[in-house]
């Protein structure tokens, strides 16, 4: 035996960047989050060539399930030329040689810092969610030993504690996005900063949500038809922002997440928060033969 | 398309990035090589942050981020994520360091002598101006002493063992395959000594002093003195497929053990090693080292608070993290503000205080 | 700076192990479902999950030597991350399978066993990935083995299943509870 004989030929790069030590540690460790929804499960997290805090979590994820056959779509608040997301979605192709798209119907593999898109995910599709602090308990519980323990024996009381206090003091729940819900009946987990507007779509979904934290090297998951309950109390329903009744100026769409954008005279216009569901209406108006599918909101409501 | 035109952020990053090297101008081998022999110090402290000993290639990552440290040696981690793992070299022990530098405060003599070394620490602070009005600066020649020091020492600590003034805890026999690599597997709490040591030798200077800092002035419970302080050059022997052992070359290290009394009567040890010489980290890791067990949750001296907060890859990415734009959970939060202030606002005037 | 201008191209391995993990990722993902590995057998899931980080139990001295190759160190099945073995009989020594804590669920084993679809003992699932519920029916394996589950995975603790028919997988994550009809 040789030296040589340990390694390969050398390549400029490993296909999706991650050699295959990297990426059947996070094969493991995904099936793991898999097996217990909304369970945290730490992994080694290699460094990548992107600054921690900046998606290195879900690039972690993403790289694993890609093949050249795969279509990435990648969005930042809900954007898919957002700077962020132009940069990870150049990384992904350019490392696979995976199709890049903007369109949530054609993606196979959607990376997401901060929102989930209108358009209802299928069966077939995967949500790659970046999560910068996995610890819904961080509030209540800085250190992470004390907080696993308290996930370990389901010790969620202090949780429950500040969300009556917010109502107490402010007659509502205070808590703006990444609100804390229980997964599966058992753990409670950050949905990662998304807006409450967007937790129930991850309630009994179609499809399968992984959610990574590469900073924190933490990462866990929601199974397809896996029950995703906010923390709320009997008698005060969860309350998701208020934008039903909001216009998009540019699109004319209504009923969705919106940016709200100030104006000089001291008043607000808004825009669609899902970019590409905004174009795709433009487009649509314009008399081009776009289609929209089915989005999880309709005339603002989430159906129940 | 109106949609787009406003934001464009593929060209945007694109020409961001442009700026920024356009400032730093062509990168050739001099310039790398000019780098590697001008800033050994600074090579050494990225490539100990790094845990990746290859002065070339920080230098050429220093090169590529301008001087910026904490770019740097993110270059190197990830570059390092894309290396196989050919082989684990044997431990290095401490008596068979080539050491260069070896000295106590906890002793006026130690067996095998102090050893000074290269050092800056009774240098005058001085700017040599003159080199500004193109006077090179030339450094006088070393003498060498009559008698070279041996280049292996044995450990102080060793010498503190036999003497009963050190508790001597038995050594388990891990195989070098078998010792937990933090590189691979996650950090976990209580950290296994290993990941301790581990995550301390790849720590951030700063962060580091400014937690040790923080625990000689007193936010820590044991009052450091240095029992050793170490630089010098470890062999990294690896075993060949056919089974003989041989050295790969050579890298430089440091070390540092502090002690104090401990509540046991005996002496306690507080030991941090890099990769390169860097004594500010080491004697800040020791230290920290020293002073963790049995520190309160939460300290700024405990086990968790110190290796979580001192890790420069995920500290300064987090810390840079913060320009992306967060408008969605801003929308969300105002949301919910302006939520309350409508059922607030009737029944609760606000008092102002007089 | 830039990366290479050449898309990678990925080998043979790598598109046999992206493989293989998707299907076990969707056969856990929707418990019960049978989805298809790109080859026959167990060694195709050693080969996509395991390497010398990893401890393996195996019981068939042929498969053992395979996954010998890919590192992983052979264990007593009680310190054994995964798991390759047979459901058909010797059910007792199940009780031995890491099935990890409340603290670290991920501790728990994966198993990997071999099994019949669609003929055999009639089970009804349900549970995460499950809209309702399912039936499914898997023969070769001994009866008293889902009672065995049962008491073994104390939930968030437990080990989780895949079973191999041929090239094809069915998952059956601890999360799910499983009925014998």
């Amino acid at each position: 035996m040789t030296i040589a004989a340990l390694t390969k030929p050398w390549q400029a790069l490993s296909y999706g960047f991650l050699d295959a030590s990297a990426k059947r540690e996070l094969r493991r460790k995904m099936l793991k989050a898999i097996a217990v929804p909304g369970c945290q499960m730490p992994y080694a997290s290699r460094e990548v060539p992107m600054a921690r805090g900046w998606g290195t979590g879900g690039l972690q994820v993403t790289l694993t399930l890609l093949r050249p056959s795969s279509v990435v779509k990648v969005i930042d608040q809900g954007a898919d030329d957002s700077v962020n997301a132009a940069s990870i979605r150049s990384f992904l192709s350019k490392v696979s040689g995976a199709t890049e798209t903007w369109d949530t119907t054609a993606a196979t593999i959607l990376q997401s810092r901060h929102r989930i898109p209108e358009e209802r995910l299928r069966a077939d599709q995967v949500l790659v969610l970046q999560v910068p602090n996995p610890e819904p308990l961080r509030p209540v519980e800085p250190n992470m030993s004390i907080a696993r323990q308290m996930h370990a024996d389901a010790d969620y009381g202090r949780l429950w504690l500040i969300l009556y206090e917010q109502i107490v003091r402010s007659g509502r729940v205070m808590q703006g996005a990444a609100y804390p819900s229980l997964v599966n009946g058992r753990h409670v987990m950050t949905p990662s900063p998304i807006p409450r507007w967007d937790v129930p779509k991850l309630h009994m979904a179609q499809h399968l949500t992984f959610l990574s934290a590469g900073r924190e090297k933490r990462l866990y998951a929601v199974p397809p038809f896996t029950r995703v309950e906010p923390l709320v109390f009997s008698d005060i329903p969860y309350q998701v922002e208020d934008h039903a009744a909001l216009t998009c100026h540019r699109s004319g769409l209504r009923g969705y997440f919106m940016n709200e954008i100030p104006q000089d005279d001291g008043s607000a216009q808004f825009e669609l928060s899902d970019s590409h569901l905004g174009i795709k209406a433009i487009r649509q108006a314009e008399g081009s033969a776009v289609e929209i599918g089915p989005t999880w909101y309709e005339n603002g409501k989430m159906p129940q | 398309m109106a949609y787009v035109a406003t934001r464009g952020g593929a060209r945007a990053i694109d020409q961001s990035e442009r700026l920024y090297r356009a400032e730093l101008g062509p990168i050739d081998a001099a310039r790398v090589d000019e780098i590697r022999r001008a800033l050994p110090m600074l090579i050494d402290r990225v490539m100990g942050e790094a845990s990746l000993y290859e002065p070339d290639l920080a230098a050429l990552a220093l090169a590529q981020s301008g001087g910026d440290i904490y770019e740097a040696v993110l270059l190197l981690r990830a570059w390092r994520t894309t290396q196989p793992r050919l082989t684990i070299a044997e431990p290095v022990l401490q008596d068979q360091l080539f050491t260069h530098r070896r000295i106590s405060a906890a002793f006026k003599d130690i067996t095998g002598g102090q050893i000074l070394g290269p050092s800056l620490d009774y240098a005058h602070r001085l700017l040599a101006t003159d080199v500004l009005q193109g006077q090179p600066y030339v450094p006088a020649p070393v003498e060498p002493a009559a008698t070279p020091a041996p280049a292996r020492q044995p450990s102080l600590a060793a010498w503190q063992k036999v003497q009963g003034l050190v508790a001597d805890p038995a050594r388990a026999d891990v195989a070098p395959g078998d010792i937990p690599d933090l590189t691979r597997e996650p950090l976990l709490f209580p950290a296994q000594r290993a990941h301790t040591l581990q995550s301390l030798a790849r720590a951030d200077t700063g962060g580091m002093l400014a937690l040790g800092y923080a625990a000689m002035r007193g936010y820590g419970n044991a009052h450091p003195t240095v029992n050793e302080l170490r630089l010098a050059e470890a062999e990294v022997r690896v075993c060949h497929p056919r089974g003989t052992v041989f050295s790969a070359g050579r890298v430089k290290v440091s070390q540092a053990e502090v002690t104090a009394k401990g509540k046991s009567g005996l002496l306690e040890l507080g030991f941090c090693a890099t990769l390169g010489w860097n004594e500010v980290k080491v004697i800040s890791g020791a230290t920290l080292d020293l002073n963790a067990p049995g520190a309160a949750k939460g300290s700024p001296v405990e086990e968790e608070f110190v290796l979580y907060h001192t890790e420069p890859v995920e500290a300064s990415g987090f810390c840079i993290h913060f320009k992306l734009p967060h408008y969605v959970t801003f929308q969300s939060s105002l949301d919910a503000l302006r939520g309350a202030k409508q059922t607030t606002a009737p029944h609760q005037p606000e008092k102002v205080p007089a | 700076m830039s990366l290479p201008t050449s898309v990678p191209v990925p080998d043979a391995f790598e598109t046999r192990t992206n493989a293989t993990f998707e299907a076990l990722m969707w056969a856990l993902s929707r418990p019960g479902t049978v989805q298809n590995l790109p080859a026959q057998g167990m060694a195709g899931i050693a080969e996509a999950l395991l390497d010398r980080e990893c401890r393996v139990f195996c019981d068939d001295p042929a498969l053992a030597v395979q996954i010998a190759t890919f590192g992983a160190a052979r264990v007593d099945l009680p310190l054994a991350d995964h798991c390759f073995l047979g459901l058909g009989r010797n059910i007792d020594r199940l009780a031995h399978v890491a099935v990890g804590s409340a603290l670290y669920p991920d501790a728990g084993a994966t198993v990997v066993a071999e099994a019949e679809f669609g003929a055999g003992q009639r089970l009804r699932l349900t549970g995460p990935g499950i809209e309702t519920s399912d039936e499914i029916a898997l023969g070769g394996i001994a009866p008293e083995f889902w009672a065995m589950r049962t008491a073994v995975c104390r939930y968030p603790a437990g080990f989780d299943l895949f079973l191999i028919c041929g090239a094809q997988v069915i998952g059956l994550p601890r999360s799910i509870t499983i009925e014998v009809l």
